[in-house]
């Protein structure tokens, strides 16, 4: 990550699309994460209404409950040509929007990147649980005989990855990452990387997540969902109280280019990802080291990646999922990072307002990163009453901050103690 | 989830015109081969990776005129499969090349003397 060749390379945000709880277009995701307006709503999974999951960061104006794709609805301005739907779970559906709206915001067409060498994708998705099981059970039912032949590339983990490639006829490099919710902060950090070592000059990072039973109700049998139902109290990271993190789905895509080359297309450079660090807390499988040791190494790296002081940081988007031991592991990580070294930055987790879309955090808490650096803002922990005393000496605005961060830091970690963070700065005047 | 492993066959048709329906409710409880055939061709058409409106006809190549790739070829082969409770095995693929070719195998299997076209 620190290869000198890379010095002279910066990449560049110059296009968002989003698909998420709290809007399904910028306008939308920038009013509710500057009022602090939630997109949690009642769930029932199962039929049961006994589960100790009452709420979730739902998707609006889709219709992807349905195992068929002929059952599908898709929100009016999207294409999906059956050839394509044919081969997506429903997260596909929302990334397929999210990677429209992108291109669209970034001024680039679909011709301008098919068939381009110098453009690729780079997807986080832990894939489809419920087509996975839906396939498997009609191939078992028929003992083995027959099945969707659409099976495996609709559900597997690498399913945008296949899907997004051959509808958008990527052919500069396609791969995927699964790091659980560290996933997308991976996407985004090896994109940033292969744009700095000259190897693309675009790379197009696409991150999603199902909501439904399949991907959600195994949460509630770990523990780790809370079971209120009221939305304000269910999802409130920071909180002494918190107990537990509320699921979300949805789709984010993030178009991320060399400064260079998005000047000469005349691009609108929107923020520049300057820098990107991981950790790993080498502890357990689903539980963070008490301290965030991974996570405040992850900091630490991103930050001299991207050559800033904790200082320079006025803003952190925190992973913090409202979970009782991932919120105070990350507090101590903070604290660690930036109180000790006199900084206070302000602190928020959004996933107050959007709930935890898992592979899909990082990527999406990066596009609201890159949305507070242009829209100059930074949002607030509206959901927070007490705060846990773990965060002593950390910045925990309840209302959004109406004033532009000049940098902002952007956390995530995944289950076997991947710790992720990205630097992202305004662009240079 | 609301699809589930097919236990009634005439399920697969959910999301078909009722014109498509109904002929497929006449065919089994008459054996009609007009039916049968409207059947096939809705299928056959559901099934093209682009959407079209241009009407089937019986020379029509399914790679070829209709966009199918091989997976299309699979689906429908499983759809049929599924609907009509009846096994097809690989050695029967290259019969089925045609819109014409189809009709007539699903015929034969369903033990029909093909239709008039």
């Amino acid at each position: 990550m620190n290869a000198p060749a890379a010095a002279a390379r910066r990449a560049v945000v110059t296009g968002l699309g989003f698909i998420t709880p709290i809007g399904n277009e910028r306008a939308a995701v920038v009013a509710s994460l500057r009022a602090g307006q939630h997109g949690l709503a009642p769930v029932v999974f199962y039929g049961n209404p006994d589960l100790p999951v009452k709420v979730a960061g739902t998707v609006k104006g889709f219709r992807v409950e349905s195992a068929s794709w002929r059952d599908w609805e898709w929100p009016p301005g999207y294409e999906i040509p059956r050839e394509t739907l044919r081969g997506l779970a429903p997260h596909g559906v929302y990334a397929l929007c999210a990677l429209a709206q992108a291109l669209r915001d970034a001024a680039l067409s679909p011709a301008d990147i098919a068939g381009d060498e110098t453009t690729g994708l780079f997807c986080a998705s832990a894939g489809s649980a419920m087509l996975t099981f839906h396939h498997l059970a009609q191939t078992l039912a028929v003992r083995g005989e027959r099945g969707n032949p659409m099976g495996v590339v609709s559900s597997i983990a690498g399913t945008l990855n296949f899907n997004l490639a051959a509808h958008f006829h990527i052919t500069g490099g396609v791969c995927g990452f699964v790091s659980a919710c560290a996933s997308g902060s991976h996407a985004l950090g090896y994109a940033c990387d292969e744009i700095r070592l000259g190897r693309l000059q675009r790379v197009l990072v696409v991150s999603a997540e199902e909501l439904n039973a399949e991907t959600l109700v195994p949460f509630a049998i770990m523990r780790a969902l809370s079971p209120a139902a009221d939305p304000r109290l269910a999802s409130r990271p920071f909180d002494c109280n918190r107990d537990g993190f509320v699921g979300a789905g949805g789709a984010v895509a993030i178009v991320l280019e060399e400064s260079g080359a998005a000047a000469r297309r005349g691009a609108r450079v929107q923020a520049e990802i300057a820098g990107w660090g991981q950790a790993a807390d080498g502890y357990s499988v689903a539980t963070p080291h008490p301290e965030g040791a991974g996570l405040r190494l992850a900091m630490r790296r991103a930050l001299a990646d991207a050559g800033t002081t904790p200082a320079d940081i006025d803003y952190v988007n925190a992973h913090a999922t409202s979970t009782p031991v991932g919120d105070r592991a990350e507090a101590l990580a903070l604290r660690a990072v930036f109180a000790d070294a006199g900084a206070r930055p302000r602190v928020s987790s959004t996933k107050a307002l959007t709930g935890h879309p898992l592979s899909l955090s990082g990527a999406m808490e990066a596009a609201f990163c890159v949305l507070a650096l242009t829209e100059g803002f930074m949002p607030g922990n509206p959901h927070l009453i007490t705060p846990d005393p773990a965060c002593a000496g950390l910045e925990l605005p309840r209302a959004c901050v109406d004033a532009a961060p000049r940098a902002v830091l952007n956390n995530s970690s995944g289950f076997g103690g991947s710790n992720v963070c990205h630097v992202l700065r305004a662009p240079a005047p | 989830m609301s699809s589930q492993p097919i236990l009634d066959p005439s399920s697969k048709l959910d999301r078909f015109p009722i014109e498509v329906r109904d002929a497929f409710r006449r065919f089994r409880a008459t054996g009609e081969p007009a039916d049968l055939q409207m059947v096939v061709l809705a299928v056959l058409r559901d099934h093209m990776p682009k959407r079209s409106s241009v009407p089937l006809t019986e020379e029509m190549r399914l790679m070829e005129d209709l966009g199918y790739d091989s997976l299309a070829v699979a689906e429908i082969i499983f759809f049929f499969e599924d609907l009509f409770q009846v096994r097809i095995e690989n050695r029967e693929l290259p019969e089925l090349r045609t819109v014409g070719e189809v009709g007539r195998f699903v015929a034969r299997k369903l033990g029909q003397k093909p239709a008039a076209a």
